[in-house]
């Protein structure tokens, strides 16, 4: 190639980035309704597409273990009828409007929401209102719903990723923690739930510091409050203090030893892998030390664990791993779908790599990709509403500072080399683990003993099987 | 309401690589989109899953970039990328913060220009064993995994370049070689190939000077072979089935038509009925098989346009536990006869219509999917501008277009019916056509 190639006149020289321009969060308004309830607004300027939620202090994570996948079932029958409405009628309502009732339950919280535009979005909120304040929780209805549960669990067991998620975190955590079952239960207490059980979850009362009422979107030529006080104004906000669960949950690991977990999938092509611990609060001091050292580890598509399972073995499709940071320390997993074959030198290279992050600070190299991709990637995650309410929404959810978000990017760019190592050495840990595999164990199995990463447990079940066969 | 307009430019270089431009200021985000007007359609018998196998080399370098340097030069500028390929194209793309956009712009250049000196049988081979365990992963471990293949399958016939999935078999993504891929490169990665789409907060001027340098001296292909593969008839003649056992706990029934060529007026009445028949808790499949009955777990009903010949309009109904498979099918056959029979109310067709004015604003918010949108309608149709009429030609519709449709086309001689039972692993699917 010589300086006459006009291929390499013009590809030769690597570009130079622009000057960037400047991107701050949105800014948002906050006060309080006169109920109390607090209301956050965000004026963006071109986007007719408004983004409303509410976020209600009710998550899985705070509902007794008895009656486990009550909170993620009471939120999906809130769009399932009011006193008014039929659930037909109120779903018809809101698709004259253009619009879609959401109400999702997770670990921490239940969201109900609405995506409208910005001229509707009056009418949109009295039904959001509607469903929020007179939700009839009808029986047949909460019945099918709990059904479909039960049916969606059946067909967990066959789905490899699913399966090992499952076995995963009842490995990680202890039999009483909140975290050790799927947040949407399991068949034993999901089976027993019915219409009362779930107005009574619906009514119990969190903390009131983490009710919002939500709305972003181009909101010039609306009066939000004005809309919003006569709808939400007298809602009750209860009391701190007032809830039914006594305290915080205990979060307690369930881990004294490594366990390996074989969960045999007659013939199955690939092994399913979760290797991991428990994790972090979303409150821990060292979140963005963890992000960066998570992303070097296994979050951006050179990590570590991509480039050696993926890039260098190709044993996977992708291999990742990372902090689900929640209100209470949630799980660190590691994890990739390799084939059969691949299923004990997958596991050997994860758990080395696993060593390595803990044994020698990241290079330089590293530090700036982790760090320039959270950094450079803020503006383009805020780009529409949604996901700037939904990052709003978990400030109040998390119980963390107004300006987080504009906190965000400074510390990232502080974190060091050596705050990675260190970050690793504290969270990450190399014993006492948890080693899923959903695979064939006729297989593998033998090859997993004799690998010698801890005892095997070999996990045989029947084929979920139902109906006709 | 009205979905804003989006404004762009469509010019073409003189190697003939098509470009177009929209600014829009809003957020410092750029995206950058190109589509190459190749897919699984054009794979030659024993090399199905080839174009998707060469979408993954094109991420192992180039002259002046390293293998895997491409997407890590985009995430360390805070840029997000990827390549998805289709049985009608292939596209790579690029969200960026704006200030670095020379930076996407050069790095598809590089490939589009240069893949081939970067080639290695290593990396062929490496990726080759990433994509059987994409296959693996995505469709051979995944209950109903099967279904797409199947339902190709049956619709197209062997030797039609919708008779197989992009993902190919095992064994022709064993047989490619390195002569393939720079066969293949050579053929279809030209200039005049391609369309490349540049939307959000740049200057147009700017970027379109940068374009010119990047890809401008890239040469053309002058003998792109034509592709006009043996016209199919609209509908198929007849029922296909066929009961698939699989390890699944419950039964599920695929269903599939053949429907009309991407820019038919009757795709938009079929996208029309596909709501009314199974868009959410309003839709008729699920109030009736779902909610009243309780015999189905969930419904799903959708299109899937192509190009080059019939497209597909399919769905599928999952049976609960206590149910039979033929009580769900004859409620599922009997709601996609009755669209056909009896026009649909004006407020069905109102409350459709809304919801597809919030998706089309919901979509174009994201300079991501303008992007890809203005990239499709100029390969797909050779007209970006379609990106402005999709609304109207919706809003267009009436309640007999869609019962004209409905009854030209979801009609038992023109369906294919795969029924998934219980089994355990390892059993041989049965035929009967």
């Amino acid at each position: 190639m010589n300086a006459q190639d006009p291929v390499e006149a013009a590809l030769g020289v690597r570009p130079v980035p622009g000057t960037p321009r400047p991107f701050t969060f949105p800014a948002a308004a906050r006060s309080r309704l006169s109920g109390g309830l607090a209301l956050v607004t965000v004026h963006l300027p071109g986007r007719p597409l408004v983004s409303a939620s509410l976020y209600l202090p009710n998550g899985a994570v705070d509902e007794p273990a008895d009656e486990g996948g009550a909170t993620v079932l009471t939120a999906r029958a809130l769009t399932e009828g009011t006193l008014h409405r039929d659930a037909v009628a109120l779903t018809e309502a809101a698709e004259r409007l253009g619009a879609s009732l959401r109400a999702e339950a997770g670990w921490d919280a239940t969201v109900v929401g609405v995506d409208v535009p910005a001229e509707r979005l009056g009418p949109a909120l009295e039904l959001l209102a509607e469903l929020v304040r007179e939700p009839a929780f009808p029986e047949r209805e909460v019945e099918r719903l709990r059904d479909q549960r039960l049916n969606d669990l059946l067909q967990a067991k066959v789905d490899p990723a699913r399966r090992a998620e499952e076995a995963f975190i009842e490995t990680i955590y202890a039999a009483g923690t909140p975290y050790a079952r799927v947040a949407g239960g399991r068949r034993e207490t999901v089976e027993t739930l019915d219409a009362d059980i779930l107005r009574r979850a619906y009514g119990r009362q969190g903390d009131p510091d983490r009710a919002v009422l939500i709305i972003g979107g181009d909101l010039g030529d609306l009066d939000v409050a004005g809309l919003v006080e006569p709808l939400f104004g007298d809602l009750a906000v209860a009391e701190a203090g007032s809830g039914a669960s006594a305290g915080p949950p205990i979060v307690e690991d369930g881990l004294d030893r490594t366990r390996v977990r074989l969960v045999h999938r007659p013939g199955a092509v690939q092994s399913e892998l979760r290797v991991g611990h428990l994790g972090l609060s979303r409150r821990s001091p060292d979140y963005h030390a963890v992000t960066v050292m998570a992303m070097i580890l296994g979050g951006l598509f050179n990590s570590r664990l991509n480039m050696k399972l993926r890039e260098e073995k190709g044993y996977t499709y992708g291999a990742g791993a990372g902090f689900d940071f929640r209100r209470f320390a949630g799980p660190f997993s590691a994890r990739a779908a390799v084939n059969t074959d691949a299923t004990i030198p997958a596991l050997t290279d994860l758990m080395a790599e696993l060593r390595r992050i803990r044994e020698v600070a990241p290079s330089d190299a590293e530090m700036r990709a982790a760090r320039d991709y959270l950094v450079g990637v803020f503006p383009l995650r805020f780009e529409t509403p949604g996901p700037i309410v939904a990052a709003l929404g978990g400030l109040v959810t998390f119980g963390l500072p107004a300006d987080e978000l504009d906190r965000y990017r400074p510390a990232i760019d502080a974190v060091t080399a050596a705050d990675v190592l260190a970050a690793a050495r504290s969270h990450l840990r190399v014993e006492r683990l948890a080693v899923i595999v959903v695979g064939d164990a006729d297989a593998v199995g033998a090859d997993l003993e004799k690998a010698g990463l801890g005892d095997v447990e070999v996990v045989r079940e029947a084929e979920p099987v139902a109906g006709e066969a | 309401m009205t979905v804003p307009t989006v404004r762009y430019t469509d010019e073409r270089l003189p190697n003939g690589l098509r470009l177009v431009i929209s600014e829009d200021h809003l957020v410092p985000v750029v995206a950058v989109n190109i589509w190459y007007d190749v897919g699984s359609k054009h794979e030659q018998p024993g090399k199905t899953g080839f174009a998707h196998l060469f979408e993954h080399v094109m991420f192992q370098g180039s002259r002046h970039v390293a293998k895997a340097e491409h997407i890590a030069l985009v995430q360390a500028a805070g840029g997000s990328m990827n390549g998805t390929t289709w049985l009608d194209r292939t596209n790579y793309y690029e969200t960026m913060p704006s200030h670095q956009l020379e930076l996407a712009l050069w790095l598809e250049a590089d490939r589009m220009g240069t893949l081939l000196e970067a080639l290695s049988q290593e990396n062929l081979d490496n990726q080759r064993a990433v994509v059987k365990n994409e296959k693996r992963s995505s469709y051979d471990n995944q209950p109903y995994g099967t279904w797409q293949e199947k339902l190709l399958g049956h619709l197209y016939p062997e030797g039609h370049p919708y008779h197989h999935p992009t993902i190919g078999s095992m064994e022709d993504l064993d047989a490619a070689s390195l002569e393939d891929v720079a066969a293949f490169f050579r053929t279809y990665y030209a200039p005049n190939n391609a369309v490349l789409s540049i939307v959000g907060d740049v200057d147009p001027g700017d970027a379109r000077a940068s374009v010119e340098r990047y890809f401008g001296p890239l040469a053309a292909n002058p003998a792109i072979p034509a592709f006009h593969p043996d016209p199919l008839p609209l509908t198929l003649g007849g029922e296909r089935r066929e009961t698939v056992p699989d390890r699944v706990p419950l039964p599920r029934i695929y269903v599939g038509y053949r429907a009309p060529t991407l820019g038919d007026p009757r795709l938009y009445a079929l996208e029309i009925a596909a709501q009314v028949l199974a868009g959410g808790k309003g839709s008729r499949l699920h109030r009736r098989l779902v909610r009243d009955a309780q015999i189905a777990q969930d419904v799903a009903m959708f299109g899937l346009a192509f190009s080059s010949g019939p497209s597909v309009f399919m769905g599928w109904a999952t049976v609960r536990p206590e149910a039979t498979a033929q009580a769900v099918e004859a409620g599922l056959f009997d709601e996609l006869t009755r669209v056909g029979r009896d026009a649909i109310s004006e407020d069905e067709l109102g409350r459709a219509k809304a919801l597809i004015e919030t998706d089309e604003l919901a979509a174009l918010q994201r300079v991501s999917e303008r992007a890809d949108r203005l990239s499709m309608y100029a390969t797909l149709l050779d007209d970006p501008d379609e990106i402005n009429r999709q609304l109207e030609r919706y809003l267009a519709v009436t309640p007999e277009d869609v019962r004209a449709a409905c009854a030209e086309l979801l009609v038992a001689d023109n369906r294919v019916v795969l029924t998934y039972v219980p089994a355990i692993a390892g059993t041989d699917s049965t035929e009967a056509a």
